[in-house]
Order: C-alpha cells, then structure tokens, then sequence
C-alpha cells in the first residue's frame, strides 16, 4: 500500500533520512521508533507533503506522492496525527472533528460526516461528553483522542501517527494503543511513529528501528522486542558496553 | 514468503539489506572502511546501496577476511548479546569464529525447519542425523530445526557403520540426514556386506547436504532404498547447512532469500553473470544480527536456474556443481584449504617439502584426507620410529586444525610427476 525506497530528507544541507527503504501492506500496523532526533517526524512529514524537496520514491497505492501538497495527500487516504496534537484550541470538540472531515464536504459527502461523527464517539466516548468544550481545555489524553479523531473524519486508507504516547500518562497511553488495535482490526492501515518501543510493538504487525537517519533493524514485532539491541537502547534494560570485557 | 510477489520481494531484500549495511558500518570496523569511499569533494562518504544491482559495485568478502578479524573482529553486537560461539577451520592461520544472538538461533531454527518441512518432514517422522565431527555445527541446527518440527530426533554423534545400521533399523528412522560421502559408505555396508534389504527398513526421507550429488548416484539410492533423497547446501562460515535446499519439484534448490541474496558471478572479473550461467556463487546475510557476510565468495560453483518452479515458490533456485571455484577439498562436507594445509606443514616440520599433493580419499568407513610429501634430506632420517612419529606429529596437527582425518604418505620425489589432486 505504502512503499517507500531510499528516501532522503535535508534540512538545508544536511541529510537528516539517509536512505530510507520502509513498506506498509494493507491492514498493517507498522511501528517505526527510534530515539529523539533519528528522524521520525521528518520522515513522516515527508510523505505528507510537508517536507518538500525529499529523494527517493513514495507510492500510495502504486501512485507517486511527489508534488503533492499536503490537502491533495489527504484526499488520497493518508490522515497524519501529529505530534503534540495541534488541535485547534479556539474551537469546540464539535468543531475540530468536523474540520478534519474537510475533504468529506468538499467530495458532497455530508451525510458521511454525521456517520463518522458517531464512530468517532463511540471509539473515544469521552470527546462526546466534551463535544461543545473548547479543545485547548481539554486534557492531554482527551486532545490526542481528539487528535486521533479528527484524522479519522477523513476517511483514511493510511493513518500516520507522530509520537501519540508522548506526554500522556500510562493508563492513557494504553487506552490509545488499545483504540489503535481496534482501528487496526477494522482493517486500517497504520504507521505508527514512536519513542515508547514497548507499547509500539507490541501492537504492531512489524517494526523498523531509525537511528541517526537510517533504519539499523526491522522485523517483526514480537522478533525486535525481543532483540537485546532493541532492549537496551529503547526498553531500558542495561545490557552494558559493546565489547564489554566478557571474553 | 510464498504470497508474495516479485515486486514485494524486491522491497523487502532492499529495506533487508539496507539495515543489514547499516547495522554492519555502525557496528564493525571492517564493514565500516569497506563502505567509506572517497567523496566527490575529497572527503570520505559513505557508500549506499539503493537497489539491490548497486550491491554488484561492492568489495567481496572473502574467507582470509574472516580469519584477519579473529576472533571477535566481525561481530556486530556486543560480546554479551552472544549465545553462542561456533569455530570453522579457516583459510589463515587463525579458525573462522562466528556468533549467534539469540534472535540469529531462532531464525536459524526456522530457516532448518522450512528446508525440512520442504523435505516432508513431520511430526510424525524419527530423525537421525549422521554428519562428520568436521560439521558438528550443522549437526545441532538440524537437531534444532527438526525438534522445531516436533520431529523424534536422534542427535548427531560419531558411530560406526554397524551402530549406524543398528539405529536405523531398530529405532526404526524414517529420516536420515547425511552426507552423499557418508550414504555412500553405509549404503555399500548395508547392501554389500550385511546383505539387508532395504525394505526391512522404515527410511523414507534421504537429506544430503555438505557436497553437490550427482543424480544417478541418487536414482542408484532412491531405487535400492525406495526412498526420495533431498539436496540441501549450506555454508560453514555461518553454520547454516539449509541456506537453500530442495522442493517436492526437486528442480534445483531454492535459496531461502527471507535470510540471503544470492549472486552469480564471473569468477575471473567479479562481474554478475545473466541467469543460466555457471559461476560463483556469492551470499550476502540478510538477517543475520551477529556476524554479518556482505558479498561473501562461497567458492562454490553454481548458476540460477531460469523460470519460476512449478512449486510457486519465489525463491531463486540454484543448481549446485561439484567442483569448486577455489582450491579447496570438499571432505565429508567440510571445507580443506591448500594453504591451510602447507600452513600447518610448515608449522609442524619448520618447512614445507618441495613436493606436497593433496587428495581425498576413502578407507571403508571413513573420507580422509592423503597428504603425500616428497622426501628430502630435510625430511630424511634412517631410523622409521623417526619417520613415523613425524608422519604422526604433522598427522595429528593437521587433523586438528582442518578438522577430517588426515593420513601422511612419504614419497620419493619423482612419484610426484604426473600425479591427480592438488599437488604443490
């Protein structure tokens, strides 16, 4: 569904994604982690539309991403949850849910905003309570349901998710991850970007590991948890030095 | 791997073995200064592969390599991440050592288990394994492999010919992993010498591996024995005895390319050779954590089979030819190197002779390896308890250190002229 094969982002002259190979197949849940800086959210942007200027392929569906803006991606499926939510905090719930089905009205698809609406409270019923509270008073666990929400009002075929645990406290952070299994067994695709290895695998189909702009590791899910490498540098145990004096 | 399309295996070999060169220059010395090249600008740039033809454009990696960084050298992760610890005569003066995470044993079980169910091999199967000591590694991957399976296995260990028969007979073994050396041997014991027929036998499954086998010598067992043989290759280096093995179509072996790319080359210019024709065969790991082999010269000599198997598989076959591209001897499945072998000569002696042949040889139950030299008067000595405790002293030192049976022959100097196998 989406393939991506050595994509290479700058930011002015240096190369923050090196190269970078990635596929995401139908009803997928991909987790892509790696430590601050390694390039998620570039790489994210990149296939967006917000990142102009990238190498490499990006395909949808086996069409080309390149010259897109971000509103024509959206229209093809791809929904991205940002990072740090970015809801519109003037607006009521109501309100940013329906702005994210922007693309539904402008396709004449009125009656599917009114269907989606309901899915939506239904999967996060908290944001039915808050549907007239303005969004910047929302909780951070409530924003990013809410974040998670509008991006689904588009209708996606690919959901992109930025760092959706971050800031949240545990118990939120797996509610999250539960309604993205839910998603994900509906049959949606999703990418998910990530620090929180642990919760990202494990509800993931396969996994990639980006350090420093490339990806050093990929498999399946239940392959990385389980790799020391993946261990020491992302599930916090102390696995020591390389070349640890052991010999 | 076999619903997926040509296209779909193409993204997934490159997203692979962009992770595998990624991980290899982050972690690895070696790999680290084989993919720096010198930049446009003057500096040094990091050389990447963006389709898996670029990979055509890279150094080989070859034996003497592996034991220049003895041990440890090529080890991709920490020495703590290792579980295990595998030696392989090598090509130098120094044995190749090879590591396995956890992660590299699991996926190793798995590749062992694919080639086995390939061969039909189920749970309700009692398998025996019956490899030389030289090759005790894949001895163990079978074991893992085949207990993967869920299949009664009865682990590699050194018996006679009589006990051999005497496990397969009264445990009643449906499948015997081997090599076409060792069936050989235990063919003409059980045929010839015990007089058995081979119906009183429960055998069903013959896999071979170590050495390429030529297909009469297959029908000759397959009608004898009422069994089908199966034809598995693998490499010593990373011991993996199933890296490519057979289907039920038995038209070639297909390359388990989840794990390896394979490549064909010219062996005089290096260069990728079109589909169909013979060369070297060259393996680049794909999942490997441990000990990665980027572009590694088999010595093998192969070519890829044109067309897609009636199996469906997507795999790439590869025919298997016996004789070798380098001058090693293939003995029972494990690999001899010439130089090795003058090596430890020299070592044993303080020189090596004018004269030295090397060839493969079989004495009833076993293959071994004759090593002639010509006597001179360095070697020369009028008392035969000198002389033989000599031929012992370079007998034993050899046998340790390639790892098959070693017999010395003193020979006068002009018995060398004219003379088969590899003389120096």
């Amino acid at each position: 569904m989406l393939l991506i094969k050595n994509l290479k982002c700058y930011y002015n002259k240096i190369m923050a994604i090196k190269g970078v190979s990635v596929s995401v197949r139908k009803g997928e849940l991909i987790s892509l982690i790696g430590a601050n800086g390694s390039g998620k959210s570039t790489f994210l942007q990149a296939i967006c539309g917000l990142l102009p200027g990238w190498e490499g392929e990006i395909s949808f569906d086996n069409s080309s991403l390149r010259g897109f803006e971000p509103p024509a991606i959206v229209k093809k499926g791809i929904s991205m949850v940002p990072e740090g939510r970015l809801v519109f905090s003037s607006l009521s719930t109501l309100d940013n849910l329906k702005l994210g089905a922007y693309t539904m009205y402008r396709k004449k698809h009125h009656n599917y905003v009114k269907e989606d609406l309901e899915m939506v409270m239904n999967l996060f019923p908290i944001l039915r309570d808050r549907s007239d509270q303005q969004a910047g008073t929302l909780s951070g666990g409530e924003q990013q349901m809410l974040a998670i929400g509008r991006a689904l009002m588009a209708r996606p075929r690919l959901l992109l998710l930025d760092e959706p645990s971050m800031g949240l406290a545990p118990l939120l952070v797996e509610k999250i991850f539960e309604t993205l299994t839910i998603l994900k067994n509906k049959g949606l695709t999703i990418l998910l970007v990530e620090q929180n290895a642990r919760s990202a695998l494990k509800i993931a189909d396969r996994g990639y590991v980006l350090e420093t702009g490339s990806i050093v590791l990929q498999g399946t899910s239940s392959d990385l948890l389980e790799d020391v490498e993946v261990k020491r540098a992302y599930l916090g145990r102390d696995y020591g030095e390389f070349y640890d004096g052991r010999a | 791997m076999h619903e997926i399309n040509s296209e779909e295996k193409a993204q997934f070999q490159l997203e692979r073995l962009q992770s595998t060169l990624n991980r290899a220059y982050k972690n690895v010395l070696f790999h680290q200064n084989r993919q720096n090249i010198d930049g446009i600008s003057g500096g040094i740039e990091r050389f990447r592969v963006e389709s898996i033809e670029d990979l055509a454009t890279f150094p080989f990696m070859e034996r003497k390599h592996l034991g220049n960084n003895y041990p440890y050298g090529l080890f991709a992760v920490p020495l703590k991440d290792i579980v295990r610890i595998h030696t392989a005569p090598g090509t130098t003066v120094n044995p190749t050592v090879s590591g396995y995470t956890r992660q590299d044993l699991q996926l190793w079980r798995e590749m062992v288990s694919t080639a086995l169910a390939a061969s039909n091999v189920s749970v309700s199967d009692i398998l025996q394994i019956n490899l030389d000591p030289g090759l005790a590694n894949w001895g163990r991957d079978y074991k893992d492999g085949a207990e993967t399976i869920g299949a009664s296995v009865i682990p590699n260990t050194s018996l006679s010919l009589e006990k051999q028969l005497m496990v397969l007979k009264d445990y009643k073994t449906s499948v015997l992993i081997t090599t076409p050396s060792s069936i050989s041997q235990l063919a003409d014991y059980i045929l010839l010498k015990e007089n058995l027929d081979p119906k009183d036998l429960n055998l069903k499954t013959l896999i071979l591996t170590g050495e390429p086998v030529d297909s009469e010598f297959r029908n000759l067992l397959q009608q004898n024995f009422h069994l089908t043989t199966w034809l598995h290759y693998g490499l010593s280096e990373v011991p993996g005895p199933a890296i490519a093995f057979e289907c039920r179509e038995h038209e070639g072996l297909h390359v388990n390319e989840n794990h390896f790319l394979p490549e064909i080359v010219d062996p005089e210019t290096g260069q990728p050779l079109p589909e169909g024709e013979t060369g070297e065969l060259i393996l680049t790991t794909l999942t490997t954590r441990a000990f990665p082999l980027i572009r590694f010269k088999t010595g093998d000599r192969a070519r890829f089979i044109k067309g897609t198997c009636k199996c469906r598989s997507p795999f790439v076959r590869i025919e298997w030819f016996n004789d070798r591209i380098d001058n090693m001897l293939n003995i029972s499945g494990v690999k001899v190197n010439q130089e090795l072998v003058l090596f430890q000569i020299e070592q044993a002696l303080g020189f090596v002779p004018a004269n030295c042949c090397f060839l493969k040889k079989r004495n009833g139950a076993r293959n071994y390896l004759e090593v002639s030299l010509s006597v001179d008067d360095r070697l020369f000595s009028d008392e035969i308890k000198v002389l033989e405790r000599l031929m012992k002293t370079v007998g034993n030192k050899l046998q340790e250190h390639i790892g098959v049976p070693v017999t010395i022959r003193l020979k006068e100097k002009k018995s060398f002229e004219n003379r088969a196998g590899l003389v120096v």
